[in-house]
């Protein structure tokens, strides 16, 4: 269900001036970081929802969160404990997380437990036991967990008709109570079709664990949600110290996109390059630099941060492979300072490397940043060391992912450098193991090249989106500031780009050629 | 079981609070009832139902045990009632029963602490006993007791 704009909403209204207006359905927050988004906006109110799953999913939490996020004095909660978790033990543990308010215990929200109505009496009185206790305090939220063990308690002594007549009579009196409701509960996915409980709720949240090699993921899809739009298919979740974090599938798309009407061009800190690429960057565009180990990617990306906080343009360096301190101080070997602007907030480094990461939270934490400190720049070092630090099933995925990563980053209006190491062959010149250079906007491409008896590096911009660019194979050095183009046009050889050239002309007379590199003088 | 000084400081206050403003059992005279357990019994159960309650009681009847001797005489009911006070304290002694009262209750307000936290249980503790004043008291002062 799409949200009207305010002028669309007016001229609806115009068209049908005696009409009544329809039902609004006030959503409620989750508490849930993500999750309002994936909902279309919240949960709906009076609603009677599900939170199904198997064991270890965070569905008692995530109904907590939801508790403690909207419960006050005025509109309290009721949680029902069955046989599951008791309550006392859901308290221990609940209170671990950030959310957990003890203040709100006792007025705003109150635990029962059902076990003893549950285990001694039918379906009837547990029944009349929580219409009591809700008559009583007339809560605005009502929470069973466990519901599935109320219902596989009963279940043996009722008739498939009983049960789907208690659980519509349920359904019917929270609502009517205007109480939105959770029934928590450990199902399968096969159970949905027949079991009465799923036809009659309004909402179905389910959430999983997707074991994959020795990696776990914990995912949460709307099965369903009556009276508005979510988000379809699986998204990541993540258990914190904060509770339940919702990653939306379509994260960073539904961010206002920002297109500067006329793009500048920004340096990249080394000005032959700049020159090569049609005067930089142009901003908003993504740019790869793909190249073996040793070619100066890193330089090169720390070149373009550093030459954009000297402009006054914030960075992110998201590091997936070097430690930050030793990436601090190789720069700082090219004459690059990037401690101090991390100090003053102009510079974030995010050192990202566990290894059951998904690209929606790394985008996250990217967008966040971005947020923050108001970056105008990212590098991203490396996308080999990205695929690396996620969980096996996302890998599968990467492309893909990738591909929504970086529409959602230069979405936002970062402008961003990406590096990927390739192996360099003698018969190709591969860009990247992905296939990704349809994502990016620009490729630079580094390879070694075998000279004179040195093994030397050369540089070539290979594509540049927005214009036209040099297509010079140009020579450079890594020096103490950092990466240096130094020559012109590479003339006397062919076959430059195999790695393995041939000389076009007469050798030039040289005498005991110093090394153009000052490290490999030692 | 680690019981502090401040749940024995708060059991005492209870005990005393009760005897001051709760009336005596017609059977059993002053001092002689379990008042305290009996107001903390519907809270718990709500939360942990009366088999949770049981089995905590009892719990802190036997960790209470070794301290207190008559204890060991008296019977957990499934509802998590105490039976058989009134029988013990001709034996036994008001002063001797006031004491394993206290110790009881520290005992189980000690359990409490440790499975849910000092917070929560003086939420409790003040659900149960509204106007008791609880304000000077510190879980956290003095050594720390196994027992």
């Amino acid at each position: 269900m799409k949200r009207k704009s305010g002028a669309a909403s007016r001229k609806a209204e115009k068209k049908n001036p005696g009409q009544p207006a329809k039902v609004t359905i006030r959503k409620l927050p989750t508490g849930v970081r993500g999750l309002d988004d994936i909902l279309g906006g919240g949960i709906p109110e009076f609603s009677f929802n599900i939170i199904a799953g198997t064991p270890g999913c965070g569905k008692t939490t995530l109904a907590h969160q939801i508790v403690f996020a909207n419960a006050t004095v005025k509109k309290p909660a009721l949680y029902f404990t069955v046989l599951g978790e008791p309550a006392m033990k859901m308290l221990r543990y609940q209170q671990q997380y950030s959310f957990f308010d003890a203040s709100k215990l006792g007025a705003a929200i109150r635990f029962i437990n059902l076990a003893d109505v549950v285990l001694e009496q039918d379906l009837n009185t547990v029944f009349e036991e929580i219409t009591k206790q809700v008559t009583a305090i007339g809560p605005a939220f009502v929470v069973v967990d466990s519901f599935r063990t109320v219902v596989r308690r009963m279940a043996a002594g009722a008739s498939e008709v009983e049960m789907q007549s208690f659980i519509q009579r349920l359904a019917q009196f929270l609502t009517s109570w205007q109480a939105t409701t959770f029934l928590v509960g450990e199902y399968v996915q096969e159970e949905v079709r027949d079991n009465p409980v799923f036809t009659i709720a309004d909402g179905l949240l389910w959430l999983s664990q997707v074991p994959e090699r020795n990696s776990v993921v914990r995912k949460l899809q709307i099965m369903k949600l009556r009276g508005q739009a979510s988000v379809p298919g699986l998204h990541t979740i993540r258990i914190s110290d904060g509770g339940l974090q919702a990653f939306s599938r379509t994260l960073g798309f539904v961010r206002k996109m920002s297109s500067p009407s006329r793009r500048r061009r920004l340096s990249t800190g080394i000005p032959e390059l700049d020159k090569m690429m049609g005067g930089g960057i142009r901003e908003g565009d993504s740019l790869l630099v793909a190249g073996p180990s040793g070619t100066g990617k890193s330089a090169l990306a720390s070149q373009f941060i550093a030459e954009g906080i000297r402009k006054g343009e914030p960075g992110i360096l998201a590091l997936f492979e070097e430690r930050p301190r030793g990436y601090t101080d190789r720069a700082d070997s090219f004459g690059l300072n990037l401690k101090t602007p991390q100090e003053k907030g102009s510079l974030e480094i995010l050192y990202l490397r566990p290894l059951d990461l998904s690209v929606d939270e790394t985008m996250q934490e990217i967008l966040d940043a971005i947020d923050r400190i108001g970056a105008k720049r990212l590098a991203i070092d490396s996308l080999v060391g990205f695929e690396m630090a996620l969980a096996p099933g996302f890998r599968a995925d990467f492309r893909e992912s990738l591909y929504r990563m970086i529409v959602a980053l230069t979405g936002a209006g970062v402008t961003i450098v990406s590096t990927v190491e390739v192996e360099d062959t003698f018969t190709a010149l591969p860009f990247s193991h992905y296939a990704i250079s349809f994502l990016t906007d620009d490729i630079i491409r580094m390879r070694y090249v075998e000279i004179d008896g040195q093994l030397r590096k050369i540089i070539v911009v290979i594509k540049m989106r927005g214009g036209n660019h040099s297509k010079d194979i140009r020579e450079y050095i890594i020096t103490d500031k950092g990466l240096v183009v130094i020559l012109p046009r590479v003339t006397q050889y062919d076959g430059l780009i195999t790695g393995i050239p041939t000389r076009a002309g007469p050798r030039p007379p040289q005498k005991d050629e110093p090394a153009p590199e000052p490290k490999a003088k030692k | 079981m680690i019981r502090t000084i401040g749940t024995r400081d708060l059991a005492e206050r209870l005990i005393a609070y009760e005897a001051r403003t709760s009336k005596p059992s017609k059977k059993t005279g002053p001092g002689t009832n379990f008042s305290p357990f009996e107001k903390l019994r519907p809270h718990l159960a709500t939360l942990m139902g009366n088999a949770g309650f049981h089995a905590l009681l009892a719990r802190a009847c036997t960790l209470a045990g070794p301290e207190v001797a008559w204890l060991r005489e008296i019977k957990v009911e499934a509802d998590g009632s105490l039976e058989g006070l009134g029988k013990l304290e001709s034996r036994w002694g008001p002063k001797a029963i006031t004491e394993g009262k206290i110790v009881l209750l520290a005992q189980l307000l000690g359990l409490l602490v440790a499975f849910i936290g000092e917070v929560l249980t003086l939420h409790l503790v003040r659900e149960a006993w509204p106007k008791l004043p609880l304000d000077a008291l510190d879980f956290g002062r003095g050594n720390k007791n196994e027992t």
